[in-house]
């Protein structure tokens, strides 16, 4: 596979474009706010001192509501595409996207334990349920990814092809699971799994969104210092080994990060498909399998998609809002698709 | 002297009345059906922005801009109508929207949508105080009570007469799957008061099987469902699921279609006139009792 674009012009091409799509995040929305309020409000945010007169509205919508939004879009964006990038790498498989180890199913189910179980001991506080949820589908995550680890272990060796087919097995489980409680819950907590279940970025605040900056930020440092690992990995587990890598450390790593990563991005914003799958391949065709590349290009890519899902998820239906999975298949299965066929061409 | 006191008084009521009035929120969004539907009742739908997308009734309701579902509100969306206040149930959320529109000027207004009467009067007297309409609260109140009372009486009369029917409620048909109404449910309230029994041991609304179909053996099957109505969709029904032509409600044809969204959102203006509907399917000879009752 044969770069498109040299490694430099592509990076600083989607660094604008993610500035572009971070503005027009903050700039539009169903309440239409003049441009220069939403510069001047912007830069008030940031610390400069202009006259504030008339602004108030600007800058409750601005710094309450589309700020603290599209920084949980562009962390969540980031995560899924880099996790996407560390198990297409850790499996050798460009189909490969972060629910294979168990974590989304894992989230899932704990999202539907929390939602129904919550609703079936007689409700909890409601100041409460947003964060019993968030915690509730990060440990289902983790639990369930560890499982799936654990089950790939054999002889202090990591089988990756049993682990593959533990994910799958155990992402069936989940899903079981989410069954029961689809089944026991009644019609508003129904509801609300669905919602859950096709993502949001709806209803963003700040306490929410510290936890998953943290480990986004985490991720992105982490993962590019590994990128010279995946690219040894590519070439098969004893090659790498023989490169002088310590592939054990290094496989683990990866399904840390993942697990980590996409159970907080879930846990704050529901579960958000296709970003893990498509942007890492999609990156992959425009700047070749070099992941000293890969990884910036998918994180910047990653985000940008996102921001401008996230966009028209709330646009489109104004003043109502679409969930974004649905956004997100829409604009992801067709491409893949295309993928598909040009690749057999 | 006098007149120009008595003058000047007047005049000085008729501001205080338009300060108030002034105060109160003019532009409404309503997130529950049942709700809009009072509003309405109310005489005020002029007031109302937007409504959430279980507001069907009545008709004139669905020309206004749709907000979602009560679960799932942006707060953007809402505030882009500059709404004065917004109304809903204890399920309206999620909670950081609501706290993002309080923050921002928004009257948030939780109503519980239980079916219970003591919470639709608390409802309805806190609608009258927010519409400036405290005395139309009243009068909505006592009709509302009368109706019921009527109807218990009617039913109590027919009782009388006939046994009470054994009641089987069905919501849609999402794939040939019936989802029957059990304990602790709108539909199980209804058909009570509408002097049917509801054999149902689950509670809410779930999957119901062929053969427990037959062993509660429905004297009336009620079809709640937005697409289902008139004899043709009910003949339809019998023959996709021939368990239901078995049973006694099968074989008499005693299929009655319910508006579905009698059932959402708690006890709306419409549920007298569902109940007196019901009551006559149940009691089809009490008819002229009925009739009695009314005169």
């Amino acid at each position: 596979m044969n770069p498109v674009f040299r490694p430099r012009p592509l990076l600083l091409a989607m660094g604008a474009l993610l500035l572009l799509a971070f503005w027009l995040s903050l700039a539009l929305g169903p309440v239409n706010l003049p441009l220069g309020d939403t510069l001047r409000a912007a830069l008030r945010l940031l610390g400069l001192p202009l006259d504030g007169e008339g602004l108030q509205q600007a800058e409750l919508i601005l710094g309450q509501i589309r700020l603290p939004r599209s920084l949980l879009g562009l962390c969540v964006g980031a995560v899924l595409a880099l996790s996407g990038v560390a198990m297409q790498g850790l499996f050798r498989n460009p189909l490969a996207d972060p629910g294979l180890v168990g974590v989304s199913g894992g989230a899932a189910l704990g999202a539907a334990i929390a939602i129904v179980g919550g609703s079936l001991l007689g409700g909890l506080p409601p100041a409460w349920a947003p964060y019993l949820l968030s915690l509730c589908a990060f440990g289902g995550g983790l639990a369930v990814t560890a499982v799936v680890y654990r089950f790939g272990r054999r002889d202090g060796q990591t089988q990756v092809a049993t682990m593959l087919l533990a994910g799958v097995a155990l992402t069936a489980m989940s899903g079981a699971g989410v069954g029961l409680f689809t089944y026991l819950a009644d019609d508003a907590t129904l509801r609300s799994l669905t919602f859950w279940n096709l993502g949001s970025l709806n209803g963003a605040s700040y306490p929410r969104l510290w936890p998953l900056l943290l480990v986004a930020l985490g991720v992105a440092l982490w993962l590019p210092r590994r990128a010279d690992a995946l690219n040894a990995l590519l070439l098969g587990e004893s090659e790498a080994r023989h490169l002088g890598f310590a592939v054990e450390r290094i496989k683990l790593e990866l399904v840390l990060c993942t697990a980590l990563g996409v159970g907080a991005a879930v846990a704050a914003a529901g579960l958000i498909g296709f970003i893990g799958l498509v942007v890492p391949h999609l990156m992959r065709l425009l700047v070749g399998p070099d992941h000293r590349v890969l990884l910036p290009a998918s994180l910047l890519a990653g985000a940008s998609l996102l921001l401008l899902a996230d966009l028209a998820a709330r646009l489109l239906l104004a003043p109502a809002e679409l969930p974004i999975g649905i956004v997100t298949a829409l604009l992801g299965a067709p491409f893949f698709l295309y993928l598909l066929v040009r690749g057999r061409a | 002297m006098r007149l120009v006191q008595v003058l000047l008084l007047g005049v000085g009521l008729l501001c205080g009345q338009a300060a108030a009035a002034a105060e109160l929120p003019q532009r409404w969004v309503s997130a529950g059906g049942a709700l809009s539907e009072w509003i309405v009742a109310f005489g005020a739908e002029d007031r109302l922005v937007a409504v959430d997308s279980t507001s069907q009734h009545p008709q004139s309701l669905r020309q206004l801009p749709v907000i979602g579902y009560q679960r799932a509100l942006s707060a953007e969306g809402i505030l882009a109508l500059h709404p004065d206040i917004l109304i809903g149930s204890e399920e309206m959320g999620p909670p950081p929207v609501l706290e993002q529109l309080r923050a921002a000027g928004v009257q948030v207004e939780t109503l519980s949508a239980r079916a219970e009467l003591q919470v639709l009067e608390a409802n309805l007297l806190r609608l009258g105080e927010l519409l400036g309409e405290p005395q139309r609260a009243r009068t909505l109140l006592n009709d509302y009570r009368q109706g019921l009372q009527r109807q218990a009486e009617r039913v109590a009369a027919a009782q009388r007469e006939q046994a009470p029917p054994r009641v089987l409620m069905l919501l849609g048909q999402g794939g040939g799957n019936l989802l029957a109404a059990g304990r602790d449910s709108l539909a199980v309230w209804l058909i009570e008061r509408a002097g049917g029994r509801s054999g149902v041991e689950h509670r809410g609304y779930k999957a119901i099987s062929s053969e427990a179909i037959l062993a509660l053996d429905p004297q009336v099957l009620i079809v709640a469902d937005r697409a289902l109505h008139g004899e043709a969709a009910h003949r339809a029904l019998l023959r996709h699921n021939p368990v239901l032509a078995q049973t006694s409600a099968g074989r008499s044809g005693r299929l009655v279609s319910l508006d579905p969204t009698l059932l959402v959102g708690g006890l709306g203006p419409r549920l007298p006139e569902g109940l007196a509907e019901l009551a006559t399917a149940f009691y089809p000879s009490a008819h002229a009792l009925t009739a009695e009752v009314d005169r």
